[in-house]
């Protein structure tokens, strides 16, 4: 590979890397938002009884 | 029942993104000018499309919300729980196009940056629905969604500007693949269906973290309703 490849190389990987961070961050934080809802309608029926 | 065909459609994106990984890397040729750093294009165009696509998702559910907040106050809450979603998702994908871009830009014109019109407008859409989702998560009262519907709606007002502005102006940013004059459109078929096969399976993710945002969306309207009876049902 010359040096050409080599930097094109890492510059596709970059932008890949950085692009599956976000979305599965983003899917990360979605999970972690579902839980602290779930936990607050948890928290909400028990305040009923 | 809802769970397992929940499972099969995540198979299936699962499936779709490794399918479209290959081809985007092992299939695909290099582009005769800019040589193996092309292959961001598999990345970078299909999440600028899913972007524009929620945001639209998000224009219709702001318009829902300000058409039925006073005579039909469930559906506006469902429109809301759209528009949130598809405005939260479509700046997650623009996130994706502003920093893809940019390492793309680096390799192929040498900067980073530059304040062109495409770029430029991007960057507008961008801020304005970050605006957007800081003032529902930091503004607070009865108001709240409504001056976040029209946000929403004068938001939208920038997608076409984006799309057209590598048409409308001379701008760094190279002229569209597709849709642009009698020479766009990509000549191999193979990179072709390596295109073809990036916008399928990063819609498909897209409507995914859609859907499970809205039910997100839908889960925090349930408490927040319940917690206000509770306030009002409660003992002096």
């Amino acid at each position: 590979m010359d040096q050409r490849s080599i930097l094109d190389h890492q510059f596709v990987v970059a932008a890949y890397t950085v692009t599956w961070v976000i979305q599965l961050g983003y899917l990360a934080y979605l999970g972690l938002k579902w839980r602290a809802e779930k936990r607050r309608a948890s928290i909400d029926s028990g305040n009923k009884r | 029942m809802k769970k397992f065909a929940l499972g099969i459609y995540v198979a299936i994106v699962v499936v779709l993104m490794v399918w479209g990984f290959y081809q985007a890397i092992y299939v695909a040729p290099d582009d005769a000018l800019q040589g193996y750093v092309f292959r961001i294009i598999y990345y970078h165009v299909p999440s600028a499309s899913v972007a524009f696509l929620f945001f639209a998702v998000s224009l219709l559910g702001s318009i829902g919300f300000l058409t039925w907040r006073r005579n039909r106050p469930e559906w506006a809450q469902l429109s809301d729980a759209w528009a949130v979603a598809g405005a939260e998702v479509g700046v997650v994908f623009c996130t994706v196009v502003l920093i893809t871009g940019p390492i793309w830009a680096r390799r192929a014109w040498g900067i980073w940056w530059t304040w062109d019109a495409r770029l430029t407008t991007t960057l507008v859409l961008w801020l304005i629905y970050v605006s957007y989702l800081l003032l529902r998560r930091f503004a607070a009262g009865p108001q709240v969604q409504t001056l976040a519907a029209v946000l929403g709606i004068f938001g939208a007002l920038d997608v076409p500007i984006v799309y057209m502005s590598n048409r409308w102006w001379r701008t760094q940013h190279p002229a569209p693949v597709f849709g642009g004059d009698a020479d766009s459109g990509m000549k191999d078929p193979q990179m072709l269906a390596a295109f073809g096969w990036g916008m399928v399976s990063w819609l498909a993710w897209g409507l995914l973290i859609l859907f499970l945002r809205y039910r997100v969306e839908r889960e925090h309207q349930k408490n927040a309703h319940l917690e206000a009876m509770e306030a009002l049902e409660a003992k002096i």
